[in-house]
C-alpha cells in the first residue's frame, strides 16, 4: 500500500494534473458552421485580445470524435450527437456533454440557375437520393439525368438528410460527394443537371429549390420566416458543444455567442438566430 | 528622314508586340484547355475511385495493446488480477491483451472477428454477424461468438474499463465473457419515444466461446435496459435486469448438494444422475449512474448484484467446460447458491486524469459462513473446502491519459479472504488468516 501511495504521489507531481488552458479555445467540426464559428472567433478575438480561438472544420462527426478524444474544447455540430457517441463520452469522460443550440438552419437544396424546376417534395427528395427517380422530367424538369451531389458521411448535414429526408435509407451509389457544402454550391452552379443540399447560407450563385412536406402541401422557401414558423419542412439547429459544464474563457465564448451581439453574426452569415 | 524611320520603329515595334500578344493569348488559351483536359481526368479518376474509397471505409480496424508489471505479495499466488503467478514468482510482466478487431460495417449488416494475440497464444475473442431489419431499424439478430447479454460488466470492454480486470463474480461466473449462440436485440431507434428503452436476449451452448457442445439443452441469457438522461441537470442513470437461465448436464453419479442444515454437502449418489441436468440459474440488476462535479469533472457510480445458483467443483465454483469435467474422479458437480456485488466510483480530473475506488464482495457459498468452512463434519456429510470462501477486494488506482491513444494506469488491488474455523484441517490452514495476495499493477495501454 506505501509503495501504490508513493509511486501515486511521484506520478503526479512528474506529471502534474494539467488542465486545459482558458486563454486558448479550440472549436472542430461542422463545414456547415465553419464560416459562421470563424466570424463569431474574428469578433469575439477582438474584443478580447488575450484569447484566442481556432477554428476548424472536417465535418460534424470530426468535431464529435475530437470532442470525444479531447483534442477540441468545442464541437460545432449540424446534427444533435447520437447516442452511440455520447457513450463514448460516458466512458471516457464519465459526462454527457452539454448540447447549446446557437442557430437555426432550413437545409436548402440546391439546383442550377437555369433549371426550370422550382419545388420538390420530401417524398420526391427521397426518391431522387436514393435513385428511384433518375430523371429531371419526373419532378417537373426537362428530360433529361439528374446528377445528384452529396456530403461525405463524416458531415452532420448528410447525417441530418439521410435521418430526415431519406428516413434512414442509404443515398444512391450515384451520389458524388463533396467535401464540403461550398463544394456542392460549386458543383451544381457548374452543372446544368445538378442538385445538392447544404445550409442555408452557402446558397450563393445558385437557387433554391422551394421544399414541400407531401405532394399537396404548398411549397415554402428556407426564409427566416418559414424556418422560425415550422413551414419549412427541413429545418435544423446548430449545434456547439463542451464536454463538460463550460467555465472561465468558453463560458464567456458562449455566453457570448447567445448574446444580441452574438445572434447578429448569425444572421449576417445568413442562418436565423435562436434567441 | 529621321521622322520616317521613328514612325517606322514604332510601327514595327507595335506590330511585333501585337504579334506577341496573340501568341501568349492563344498559349494562355493552350494552357487553359490542356490544364481542363487534365482537370477532366482526374474527376473521372475520382468517379472510378469513389465507389472503391466507400466500400474501403465500411472497413473498420481498431485494436489495442496492454502491458503490464505487476508485483504480488508473496510468491505463486493465486490472483484475479491477470491469473495466477507462477511458484516461486512474486513479480512479472505480462501482455495482459492484444487485440485486433476488424469490422465490415454495412449499416444493417455487419461482420465483426476479433483475436487476442499475446505470448500464451491466439485466440477468437469475437466473431459474429450482426443483422439489422430495414423497417423499423429497431430489431436485431446476432449469431456467432460474442459478449453473454448479461449485466454491465460483460460489454464493457477492457480498453475503456478503469479497473485492470473485472471482477472476482464475474471471472468466476464467465470466465472469457463470451459465449456461442444467437440473440436478438430490441434497440429503439434515437426518434422513437421508446428510446430509453433496450432489451437483448439469446440462446447459447453455456459452455463459452469455444468449447464443444455437449448437450441439447440452451442456456437463455437476456437483460433489459434503460437509460434516463437528464442532460440539463448533466446527470443521466442507466440499468437493468439480467437473467441466466441454464442448465449443465452431470455425467456421473456423483453430485455434491448443500444441506443447509449441517451448513455442508450432502452427497447424492444416484445413477440417476449420470445425464440429469441441473440448475446454472443467476438473476442480476445493475445500475449506472453519471455526473458531472462543477469544476472538477464527471463522476461515475456503477453497481451491479448477483445471486443464483452456480454448478461448480469441489473446489472451485468457477464456470468451467463442463463436457468432460465431470468424468474425472473427485471433481464431480457441487451446487451451490452464491450472491456478490461491486460498487465502483471512477472520478475524472481535468482531461488527462482518472481516479478509481472499487469494491467488489463474492460469496460464493450464500448457504455457510466462513466459520462453518474448516469445522468438524458431521458423519455422512462433506466438508466444505476453500471454493466456497468469501473474498473482497477494494481497489486504488490511478489512471493518466498521454494521449488519445495512450493511457498508463496504476492500480492496487487488497485482497481479503474470510477466515475459516481456527480447528480447521491443515489443507486450510493458510485461510485461517487473511492470505498475502495483493496485487499491484502498473499498466501501459495504446488503443487505436
Amino acid at each position: 500500500m506505501k509503495m501504490f501511495i508513493t509511486v501515486i504521489l511521484t506520478a503526479s507531481l512528474f506529471l502534474g494534473f494539467a488542465m486545459p488552458s482558458a486563454d486558448v479555445i479550440t472549436v472542430k467540426g461542422s463545414d456547415t458552421m465553419v464560416i459562421l464559428a470563424q466570424r463569431w472567433a474574428e469578433i469575439y478575438m477582438a474584443k478580447h485580445p488575450g484569447v484566442t480561438i481556432q477554428v476548424t472544420g472536417g465535418g460534424s462527426g470530426v468535431g464529435i470524435s475530437a470532442l470525444i478524444n479531447g483534442t477540441t474544447d468545442i464541437c460545432i455540430a449540424s446534427r444533435p450527437m447520437k447516442q452511440s457517441e455520447i457513450n463514448k463520452l460516458k466512458a471516457r469522460f464519465n459526462v454527457l456533454g452539454v448540447e447549446i443550440k446557437t442557430a437555426k438552419d432550413g437545409l436548402s437544396i440546391y439546383v442550377n440557375e437555369s433549371s426550370p424546376v422550382r419545388e420538390v417534395s420530401i417524398d420526391q427528395l427521397k426518391k431522387i437520393y436514393t435513385g428511384e427517380i433518375t430523371n429531371w422530367r419526373d419532378v417537373g424538369g426537362p428530360d433529361a439525368k439528374i446528377i445528384i451531389y452529396g456530403r461525405e458521411n463524416s458531415s452532420g448535414t448528410y447525417v441530418y438528410f439521410k435521418d430526415n429526408v431519406l428516413d434512414g435509407a442509404d443515398f444512391s451509389p450515384m451520389t458524388q460527394t463533396m467535401p464540403g457544402t461550398a463544394a456542392v454550391v460549386n458543383a451544381v452552379a457548374k452543372d446544368k443537371l445538378g442538385i445538392g443540399y447544404g445550409g442555408a447560407a452557402y446558397g450563393k450563385g445558385i437557387r433554391y429549390a422551394n421544399v414541400k412536406k407531401d405532394a399537396k402541401s404548398p411549397a415554402y422557401e428556407p426564409t427566416e420566416e418559414n424556418i422560425k414558423n415550422g413551414n419549412y419542412p427541413i429545418a435544423r439547429y446548430l449545434y456547439m458543444y463542451t464536454r463538460n459544464r463550460p467555465t472561465g474563457a468558453l463560458k464567456s465564448f458562449v455566453d457570448w455567442i447567445l448574446s444580441a451581439e452574438g445572434q447578429q453574426v448569425v444572421t449576417k452569415v445568413g442562418y436565423f438566430p435562436v434567441r | 528622314m529621321k521622322r520616317l524611320c521613328c514612325t517606322i520603329l514604332v510601327v514595327y515595334s507595335l506590330v511585333v508586340h501585337a504579334q506577341e500578344k496573340d501568341t501568349t493569348s492563344a498559349s494562355l488559351q493552350e494552357k487553359v484547355t490542356e490544364l481542363k483536359e487534365q482537370a477532366d481526368g482526374l474527376n473521372e479518376q475520382l468517379l472510378t475511385l469513389t465507389p472503391i474509397v466507400d466500400a474501403l471505409k465500411k472497413i473498420k480496424i481498431s485494436g489495442y495493446i496492454q502491458s503490464q508489471f505487476q508485483v504480488a505479495d508473496a510468491d505463486g499466488v493465486g490472483s484475479f488480477a491477470g491469473g495466477n503467478f507462477a511458484a516461486g514468482v512474486h513479480s512479472r510482466y505480462q501482455v495482459r491483451r492484444g487485440r485486433l478487431k476488424v469490422n465490415y460495417d454495412n449499416d444493417l449488416t455487419q461482420f465483426v472477428l476479433q483475436v487476442d494475440a499475446t505470448p500464451g497464444g491466439v485466440a477468437i475473442k469475437d466473431a459474429y454477424v450482426s443483422l439489422k431489419e430495414p423497417w423499423t431499424r429497431t430489431f436485431g439478430l446476432t449469431a456467432g461468438v460474442f459478449d453473454r447479454p448479461f449485466g454491465f460488466e460483460i460489454s464493457y470492454s477492457s480498453s475503456n474499463r478503469e479497473a485492470p480486470e473485472r471482477t472476482r463474480m464475474y471471472q468466476t461466473l464467465f470466465p472469457g465473457e463470451r459465449d456461442m449462440g444467437a440473440k436478438l436485440e430490441i434497440t429503439p431507434p434515437e426518434t422513437s419515444p421508446m428510446n430509453w428503452f433496450n432489451f437483448k436476449a439469446g440462446f447459447f451452448t453455456g459452455m463459452g466461446p469455444t468449447a464443444q457442445e455437449n448437450d441439447n439443452y440452451k442456456d437463455l441469457i437476456g437483460r433489459a435496459g434503460f437509460l434516463l438522461p437528464m442532460r440539463d441537470a448533466g446527470l443521466e442513470i442507466d440499468g437493468g435486469v439480467s437473467w441466466y437461465l441454464g442448465k449443465v448436464r452431470s455425467n456421473q453419479r456423483a453430485v455434491y448438494k448443500m444441506d443447509g442444515d449441517a451448513k455442508t454437502f450432502a452427497y447424492d449418489s444416484t445413477v440417476a444422475n449420470i445425464g440429469s441436468y441441473f440448475d446454472r440459474t443467476y438473476i442480476g440488476a445493475d445500475v449506472q449512474l453519471y455526473y458531472e462535479i462543477p469544476v472538477l469533472g464527471g463522476m461515475t457510480v456503477r453497481g451491479e448484484y448477483i445471486s443464483g445458483k452456480q454448478p461448480g467443483t469441489g473446489g472451485n465454483s468457477a464456470t468451467s467446460n463442463y463436457s468432460s469435467f465431470y468424468n474425472v474422479a473427485g471433481t464431480a458437480l457441487y451446487q451451490r447458491n452464491f450472491s456478490g456485488f461491486y460498487v465502483n466510483y471512477v472520478q475524472n480530473v481535468g482531461l488527462s486524469n482518472q481516479f478509481i475506488v472499487k469494491y467488489d464482495e463474492f460469496t460464493p457459498n450464500s448457504d455457510a459462513s466462513s466459520n462453518d468452512i474448516g469445522a468438524t463434519t458431521p458423519v455422512g456429510k462433506i466438508a466444505l473446502t476453500a471454493g466456497d470462501l468469501k473474498f473482497t477486494t477494494l481497489g486504488l488506482g490511478w489512471i493518466y491519459h498521454w494521449d488519445s491513444n495512450v493511457k498508463f494506469t496504476i492500480y492496487y488491488d487488497m485482497v481479503t479472504n474470510d477466515k475459516v474455523n481456527s480447528s480447521a484441517p491443515a489443507v486450510l490452514a493458510a485461510f485461517k488468516d487473511d492470505i498475502k495476495d495483493n496485487v499491484f499493477t502498473a499498466r501501459v495501454q495504446y488503443k487505436f
